[in-house]
C-alpha cells in the first residue's frame, strides 16, 4: 500500500516537474503588441480573433490587417451614409475626400499588405500600413473646422490599428 | 581573365531588378485586385506629374529594372492591373540611345510550379557565345523564394520578346539543410566567372539581423552548388536586398568586365536594406580564390554608409556597357504621393535617368553622372556667368520649361571666414537639412536653386548647399527640401541631406534634372546625388518658375549657370 502511494506520489512529482514549459499563445501577443505604441488596442484586436491563439508573428500581422480592413470598410459605409445628407459644400469636398482615400486602404493597401506578408516581402506590408494610416489622418485633416470631423473617432480607430500593423509588419523585416 | 563572349550583333549587357511579386495568370479574377479595375478606369485625364523624359510606363506599377543590352533592354517589374505592388510580371522595353523607348509584351510571369505566385526580381548575365541568361527569384506553391532560370526562345530576334524557363526550375531553393530562410531568400545578382571557370552569383539573405551574400557557383549554369561560406555579411543591417557586385577601375571613368579582377580594380559591395529602404555600398577587395569581399578599413556597413543617392532611390542595379565602356546605374524611385493619389492618376514608379558610375579619384567613393544621350533633349539654352549673388537675393531664370529642365550651375567662393561652425554632433546630415531647411537663414549659405517654384514661392522645391566649417577643413552640405514643394499636405515631403566632399572648396557645382515630378540633384560633379519626388498643385507646366537663391548673409558668386528645356522623349 504504501508503495503504491509512493509510486503515485512519485509519478505525480515527475508529472508536475516534467511539465513542458508551454509558450503561450498570449506571451506572443503580449511581446509583440509591446513593440507596437498602442498595446491596449493591439492586445484585444489580437485576442479577439481566435486564429491568434495559434498565429506566429506573421499570422499576427495578417490579423491586423484584416482588422484595419474591417473598421476602415465601416468607416467607408458611414462615410456613404454621411454623404447622403450632407448639405454643407465644404462637407461635402471632405466627405468625397474621404471615400477616395477609405477605398485606398481597402482596395490596395490591404491587399498588397496581404500578399506582401504571405509571401516574405514585409517592407510592401509597412509602406502600406504607413499609407493607410496617413490616409486615415488625411481624411480627418480634411474637414474645415467649421465643419468639424464628424469621424473622428472612426479616422483615429483606423490610424492607430494601422499604426499597430506597421510595427507588427516590421518585426518581420 | 575575363571575357564576357562579345558578339557584334548583340552584345547584351543585364541588369538587374527589383523586388516584387507577382500574382498566379492575369486571370485570376478572384484576387484581391479585381476591384481595382473599376477604381483605374476613372483615371485623371489631367495629368500635371506625368515626366517627360524619365522612364515611366503608361499605367501603374513599375519597381525595378533589369537592362539586357545590345540593344538597350529594360525589364523591369511591373503591375498590368494596378498602381500599387502586386500581380507582378517582368514588363519589357528596348532603346537604341537609353533615352527612347520601345515597350514590348512582358518577358517573364508565372508559369511554373516555382515561380506560380511570383515572378521576382533577377538578373542577366551574358554566357559565352553571347547568350542572355536570366537567373530570378520565384515565389513557389508553398510560397517560399526560389531562384529560376530563364533563357531566350530565339536568339535570332534583337528584341528577345520570348523567354523559356528552364525544366529544372528552381536550382537554388530553401531546404531543411542548407536551412536558408525561405522568405529571406531573393534578388539574384549577375553572375561572374572565377579563375576555376565557375560562374558565381550572390543572393540576398539574412540570419536573424544579420544581412548575408549567400553565395553559389557553378560550371554549367543550371547546376548550381552553394559555398561553404557567404561572400560577404554584416551585422545589424537586417535582410540584403537586390544586392549588387562589381569592380571598377582604379583610375579613368571606363567600365570594366563584370569578372575582372587583379590590381586595376576595386571591387563595389552594395545592397538595398529592407529595413530603411535606403542602400548602402562599400569599396573594398574581392579575394577570388577564397570568394571573399573584403570592405576597405573605415568602411561604414549600416543605414549610415555611402549610398548612390541620398533622396528617394532603391533596388538599383548597374549594368556594364560594353559598347560604350561604361559602367551603368538604374535605380527605382517610388511615389512620395499617397495611394489614393496614385489611383487616381493611375500610375506609380518612375526610374532615375541612367547614369554613369566610376570610381572617384579618391578612391574612396563612386562618382556618377547621368548619361550624356540625356543631353540631346536639351534646347533653349540659357546662360549666365560671373554673376554675384548677394545675400537675401533671388534670381529668375528666364526662358526654359521649367517643369522640364536640366539646369547646371556653379558657384565661387572666395571668402570661407564667416561660415558656420559645424557642431560636431551634426553628423546626420538628412536630419541637419531638415533642421535647417531653406528658409532658415545662414552665413555661407542657403544658396542654390528653386525648382517647380510658383510665381510667389508659395510652392518650391530649394536644392542647395550650405558651407561649415568643420575640424580640420570645410564641409559642404547638400540638401533637397522638398517641406515647400506643394500645398497638398497629403505627400511625404521629408527633406533629404548629403555631406559633399569636395576639396579645394574653390568651385561648388550643381546640376538638376527637372521633370514634373521628379527632381533629380547632383553635388560636386556627382559625388553626392539627391532624387525627390514633389506634387505642386501651382508650380506645374508653364506655372512652374526656375530661380537662383542665396539665402545666407554672405554673397556668393554665380561662376556660370547653364540652362536648357528639355524636350519629351518617346518612353513608351
Amino acid at each position: 500500500m504504501t508503495k503504491t502511494i509512493f509510486l503515485v506520489i512519485l509519478q505525480a512529482v515527475i508529472s508536475f516537474t516534467c511539465l513542458p514549459v508551454s509558450y503561450s499563445a498570449s506571451d506572443l501577443i503580449e511581446t509583440t503588441c509591446k513593440q507596437t505604441p498602442f498595446f491596449d488596442l493591439c492586445v484585444s484586436t489580437l485576442q479577439a480573433d481566435p486564429r491568434s491563439s495559434s498565429a506566429d508573428v506573421a499570422g499576427l500581422a495578417h490579423i491586423a490587417a484584416d482588422s484595419v480592413n474591417a473598421k476602415a470598410t465601416a468607416t467607408l459605409n458611414q462615410i456613404t451614409g454621411l454623404l447622403k445628407s450632407a448639405g454643407d459644400p465644404n462637407l461635402l469636398k471632405a466627405l468625397q475626400g474621404c471615400v477616395d482615400k477609405y477605398n485606398a486602404i481597402i482596395q490596395a493597401d490591404i491587399p498588397v499588405a496581404i500578399e506582401a506578408i504571405v509571401k516574405g516581402n514585409p517592407k510592401f506590408a509597412v509602406s502600406s500600413a504607413t499609407d493607410a494610416a496617413n490616409e486615415a489622418q488625411n481624411c480627418e485633416n480634411s474637414f474645415a473646422n467649421p465643419p468639424n470631423s464628424p469621424i473622428t473617432d472612426s479616422n483615429k480607430a483606423v490610424h492607430d490599428l494601422s499604426t499597430v500593423l506597421e510595427s507588427i509588419a516590421s518585426l518581420l523585416l | 581573365m575575363q571575357n564576357m563572349a562579345n558578339s557584334k550583333v548583340g552584345f547584351f549587357l543585364f541588369f538587374a531588378l527589383l523586388v516584387g511579386h507577382g500574382i498566379v495568370e492575369l486571370e485570376a479574377s478572384h484576387h484581391v485586385f479585381k476591384n481595382l479595375q473599376t477604381v483605374q478606369s476613372t483615371a485623371s485625364t489631367n495629368q500635371p506629374y506625368r515626366t517627360g523624359y524619365h522612364f515611366q510606363p503608361p499605367r501603374n506599377w513599375i519597381n525595378g529594372l533589369m537592362v539586357y543590352k545590345g540593344l538597350y533592354h529594360l525589364f523591369y517589374q511591373y503591375n498590368p492591373k494596378g498602381a500599387v505592388w502586386g500581380n507582378i510580371v517582368w514588363a519589357h522595353s528596348t532603346s537604341k540611345d537609353l533615352v527612347n523607348w520601345t515597350p514590348h509584351d512582358p518577358a517573364i510571369y508565372p508559369s511554373q510550379p516555382s515561380d506560380i505566385n511570383g515572378c521576382w526580381s533577377g538578373s542577366a548575365t551574358l554566357l559565352p557565345g553571347g547568350k542572355p541568361a536570366i537567373i530570378y527569384t520565384g515565389i513557389d506553391t508553398k510560397n517560399s523564394q526560389v531562384q529560376n532560370l530563364a533563357t531566350p526562345k530565339n536568339l535570332s530576334d534583337p528584341y528577345l520578346r520570348e523567354w523559356i524557363k528552364s525544366p529544372k526550375n528552381p536550382l537554388m531553393q530553401p531546404t531543411s539543410q542548407n536551412q536558408i530562410n525561405a522568405s529571406s531568400f531573393r534578388d539574384p545578382t549577375t553572375a561572374w566567372l572565377g579563375p576555376d571557370k565557375k560562374w558565381r552569383v550572390i543572393i540576398g539573405s539574412k540570419i536573424n539581423r544579420q544581412g548575408l551574400a549567400i553565395l553559389y557557383k557553378s560550371k554549367d549554369f543550371v547546376n548550381w552548388v552553394q559555398a561553404q561560406t557567404p561572400l560577404h555579411s554584416a551585422k545589424d543591417t537586417g535582410m540584403w536586398e537586390c544586392p549588387d557586385f562589381f569592380p571598377v577601375s582604379v583610375s579613368g571613368q571606363n567600365g570594366v568586365d563584370t569578372s575582372l579582377t587583379g590590381p586595376s580594380v576595386k571591387h563595389v559591395f552594395k545592397v538595398s536594406l529592407d529595413d530603411t529602404k535606403h542602400e548602402y555600398y562599400t569599396i573594398g577587395s574581392y579575394d577570388n580564390v577564397k570568394d571573399i569581399y573584403k570592405p576597405d578599413k573605415g568602411s561604414v556597413e549600416s543605414d549610415s554608409g555611402l549610398r548612390y543617392d541620398y533622396g528617394k532611390f532603391y533596388a538599383s542595379k548597374t549594368f556594364l556597357d560594353s559598347v560604350k565602356n561604361r559602367r551603368i546605374l538604374w535605380g527605382w524611385i517610388n511615389e512620395s504621393s499617397s495611394v489614393a493619389d496614385d489611383i487616381k492618376k493611375g500610375w506609380a514608379g518612375v526610374h532615375v535617368i541612367p547614369r554613369k558610375l566610376w570610381l572617384a579619384k579618391s578612391g574612396k567613393q563612386l562618382t556618377q553622372w547621368p548619361v550624356a544621350e540625356i543631353e540631346k533633349l536639351r534646347a533653349n539654352h540659357v546662360s549666365l556667368s560671373s554673376k554675384l549673388l548677394k545675400g537675401g537675393s533671388v534670381i529668375k531664370v528666364p526662358g526654359v520649361t521649367a517643369a522640364q529642365a536640366d539646369v547646371d550651375i556653379s558657384f565661387e567662393i572666395s571668402d570661407f571666414k564667416k561660415a558656420e561652425v559645424l557642431k560636431p554632433s551634426w553628423t546626420n546630415p538628412q536630419l541637419l537639412c531638415s533642421q535647417k531647411g531653406a528658409s532658415v537663414k545662414g552665413s555661407l549659405g542657403p544658396f542654390g536653386l528653386l525648382v517647380l517654384a510658383s510665381k510667389d514661392l508659395k510652392e518650391n522645391t530649394a536644392v542647395f548647399f550650405r558651407i561649415f566649417k568643420g575640424q580640420n577643413k570645410y564641409v559642404v552640405l547638400m540638401c533637397s527640401d522638398q517641406s515647400r514643394s506643394s500645398l497638398n499636405q497629403d505627400n511625404d515631403k521629408t527633406t533629404y541631406g548629403a555631406f559633399l566632399d569636395v576639396d579645394p572648396l574653390r568651385q561648388l557645382s550643381l546640376r538638376s534634372l527637372i521633370d514634373h515630378s521628379i527632381v533629380e540633384s547632383f553635388g560636386g560633379g556627382g559625388k553626392a546625388c539627391i532624387t525627390a519626388r514633389v506634387y505642386p498643385n501651382l508650380a506645374i507646366n508653364n506655372a512652374a518658375h526656375l530661380y537662383i537663391f542665396n539665402n545666407g548673409s554672405e554673397a556668393v558668386k554665380i561662376a556660370k549657370l547653364n540652362a536648357w528645356s528639355m524636350k519629351t522623349a518617346k518612353v513608351n
